[in-house]
């Protein structure tokens, strides 16, 4: 653990203790309250590209999925399910996550496992075997075959179609994810939300870990949120998540019966970081239900309902976690807090790409034409 | 099963020769039991190069190696596998999706199709008699039938499976489970173990008994006096015997014949797409990834610019059901073969390279005629097989942490 995450730590250990005696908590986020995304510079034809990369089928290994398979514009980027799809032939073993302000993010995956860039994300979404199973010199070569791809990669400064050129062209788009027009940014919350603010603040204390513009602190925190069953009754689901603990050299991958979380980042040897997800963004929450990592809760009075109770069990969980006594007033005004964070569908053309002709049209005179 | 019965069937499978040396080690040798009965049939040819060419004659049981001897149990463990889609990236390449039993155990196509959503670029080989080539696929680029089954499992534009995925698969399928704990002693399916049970089966899918076999193992009516001269003509004047010779009818070297590039490459994008991921994929300089318009072949193992547009020679057996031909099957029939051959073979963008073996051969009609139904006594039965039930996945039980 680094320094300065032991500092983290302690401090909201401290607010935690506070907490427990009954003190009036004053959060440690007040100094600076979250505030609206702001808009990120994009690099026009770049993120235009990048956007019909998202939305084109023929970046997976069999031509059937796209990134927009699972990160639907009409549902936050998310899938609605509590948990994914995955590449024909698997199923998946966590929620979709949210892409918008994803750009934002200091670590990706419910685990957090990538935290360098979108650029790595980009290239692990691709070639993983559940997820798109791409070999991307494959890739590239169908891109090539595309006069529309060969002309947006030129216009944007890329050169020809390549591997490289997705992995940032993508990430470019991504940028344009940002959310816009929610209540709480508008300063058009209901007194409901309003007094839902103060609780999340205070008395919740949601904002030890749900902090920022984003409403997160981009660490593993462990709340003890119960097992998704259906990963282990599924062999299509478990299969996957044998393939993924096999593949990060997590111990004893067969008679795993729990998703070790942040534990693949650094495998510490007291396995302390078992169980602990990354914290979400709250930002757009409306649009990208069910949550959790495994989608175990359907609606935000569930997750309202759960922090209430203290989470759940787990010999991990964060001493953050405990009974907050919210009246069922207190919890309903919470969750229009929560609700007052979603702003606007990204679902316009500036986010979704017209039609694309995915076949392969022959090059014309291609003996004479070069590679 | 005890390991000593294993040893006696493997031997029964293989009908090799076990000779115990010292203290339990054993040598299998690939020495085919009857090639002693077996006419041997010389070439005739005066002159072509002077590699010595192995006389033809009958072929015998195929070489087992001796890490991983043949048994009942694998051998069915491998045929189920063999069908089974689950060793592929998505569920719907089997080994069998290229290699079907009822067309010769390979596609009909010129090139193979591919995975989904891509096509392949080289015409699909027969599994029949695979088991006694040396250098596996059109550029020998896998040395086993072991090696060959992951390497195809694997390609993006042939199985596209990744290991720790079509492993994990195994897993949950109780039956395999079982299996593999019988025969290879997993706690949990390994998939280097599933090539091995692959190449058991595959070692099983041969043909020792063509007219041409049985010819030379003294039934003399066995070939009619069309295929007689057919054979006079191609360990003589014809040539055929300088590459495909000894009991394969093969001397898997590598040749540039001249074969035409793929035609449909001038046409199909999705068959333009994976050319030039072959070539990217490979290992090719920029100039030649640029402007090569051909399949360059065995270049990509030696990566010698002589070795540009060779392939190694393939077996003639089972020809009869492997339409098309040449590792682009740009020749339709056995007719257009022999065609082909006696006009001096053709010319590609690799002429350069092009064996001086290859010569316009003079054949008349019934000359022709002869040579194609000898070939087709290369032959035997068609081999035909239904496809096994595959077992189903079940969840894992319960286990505590």
């Amino acid at each position: 653990m680094t320094p300065r995450k032991t500092g983290r730590i302690s401090l909201l250990a401290a607010v935690s203790a506070a907490a427990l005696m009954g003190m009036a908590v004053v959060s440690t986020a007040q100094a600076d309250d979250p505030g609206p995304i702001s808009p990120l510079e994009v690099d026009a034809k770049k993120a235009e590209l990048g956007k019909r990369l998202f939305f084109d089928p023929r970046l997976s290994g069999d031509g059937e999925l796209s990134c927009s398979s699972c990160h639907q514009p009409e549902k936050g980027f998310t899938d609605g399910q509590a948990l994914s799809d995955a590449y024909a032939g698997s199923l998946g073993f966590r929620n979709v996550p949210t892409l918008i302000n994803t750009a934002m993010r200091e670590a990706w995956f419910h685990d957090g496992r990538l935290g360098t860039n979108l650029n790595d994300v980009t290239r692990e979404s691709i070639t993983e075997t559940y997820n798109m199973n791409m070999d991307m010199r494959l890739m590239q070569e169908r891109l090539k075959q595309d006069p529309v791809y060969v002309k947006m990669f030129k216009e944007a400064g890329y050169g020809e179609p390549s591997n490289g050129s997705v992995r940032k062209a993508i990430p470019e788009y991504l940028k344009t994810l940002t959310s816009r027009g929610a209540p709480f940014d508008k300063g058009e919350m209901s007194e409901a939300a309003q007094a839902g603010y103060e609780l999340f603040k205070g008395k919740a204390g949601c904002v030890q870990c749900h902090s920022g513009n984003r409403f997160t602190d981009d660490q593993p925190h462990n709340i003890g949120t119960p097992e998704n069953p259906e990963i282990f009754k599924d062999p299509l689901r478990h299969i996957t998540y044998v393939t993924f603990t096999k593949f990060l050299g997590v111990e004893n991958y067969m008679n795993l019966r729990r998703d070790v979380g942040a534990y693949v980042r650094a495998h510490p040897s007291d396995r302390s970081t078992v169980g602990s997800f990354m914290t979400p963004t709250l930002r757009e929450l409306k649009q990208t239900g069910p949550y959790m990592h495994n989608g175990m809760f359907n609606t935000l009075f569930e997750v309202v309902a759960f922090y209430n109770q203290g989470g759940g069990e787990d010999p991990n969980k964060d001493p953050l976690i405990q009974p907050l006594g919210l009246t069922f007033e207190e919890e309903k005004n919470l969750v229009a807090f929560l609700e007052a964070l979603s702003g606007d569908v990204l679902t316009g053309p500036e986010f979704v790409p017209d039609e694309i002709d995915t076949d392969y049209q022959p090059i014309a005179n291609w003996r004479k034409t070069p590679n | 099963m005890t390991r000593e019965l294993s040893r006696l069937l493997s031997t029964i499978a293989s009908a090799a020769v076990i000779t115990a040396l010292g203290a339990g080690t054993m040598t299998l040798t690939a020495q085919p039991s009857n090639a002693a009965e077996s006419l041997k049939i010389e070439s005739a040819i005066k002159g072509g190069d002077p590699d010595v060419d192995p006389a033809l004659e009958a072929l015998g049981p195929p070489p087992i190696p001796a890490d991983n001897p043949q048994t009942p149990e694998k051998i069915e463990l491998g045929k189920k596998l063999f069908f089974d889609p689950r060793l592929g990236g998505n569920p719907s390449t089997p080994c069998s999706a290229c290699h079907l039993p009822s067309v010769g155990w390979d596609v009909e196509d010129k090139v193979s199709f591919g995975y989904p959503g891509t096509v392949h670029w080289r015409n699909s080989q027969t599994i029949v008699n695979s088991a006694y080539y040396g250098k596996l696929f059109w550029a020998g680029s896998s040395k086993s039938l072991e090696s060959q089954a992951k390497s195809a499992a694997g390609g993006a534009v042939a199985g596209n499976g990744e290991a720790d995925m079509m492993e994990a698969r195994l897993a949950f399928v109780p039956e395999y489970r079982e299996a593999f704990n019988k025969v290879f002693g997993d706690q949990w399916p390994k998939i280097g173990n599933a090539w091995r049970a692959i190449a058991a089966f595959e070692r099983t899918i041969v043909q020792t008994d063509t007219p041409f076999d049985n010819y030379l193992r003294g039934d003399k009516n066995a070939l009619t006096a069309s295929q007689k001269r057919g054979l006079e003509l191609f360990r003589g004047k014809a040539g055929c015997i300088e590459c495909h010779n000894g009991a394969l009818l093969s001397d898997e070297k590598y040749y540039n014949t001249g074969v035409p590039p793929l035609d449909q490459w001038n046409d199909d994008g999705l068959k333009q797409v994976t050319f030039r991921y072959e070539l990217y994929a490979k290992g090719s300089t920029e100039k030649m990834y640029r402007h090569t318009k051909d399949d360059p072949g065995f270049y990509f193992r030696s990566k010698e610019k002589a070795d540009k547009g060779k392939f190694r020679t393939p077996s003639l057996r089972y020809t009869l059901y492997t339409e098309p031909y040449m590792h682009n099957g740009m020749l339709a029939t056995l007719e257009d073969v022999v065609e082909f051959y006696n006009q001096g073979g053709g010319t590609n963008e690799f002429a350069k390279n092009k064996t001086k073996l290859i010569k316009p051969l003079g054949l008349k009609k019934k000359e022709k005629a002869d040579l194609v139904n000898f070939l087709k006594s290369l032959s035997g039965p068609e081999i035909l097989m239904d496809e096994p039930e595959l077992p189903d996945y079940a969840p894992l039980p319960d286990a505590a942490n």
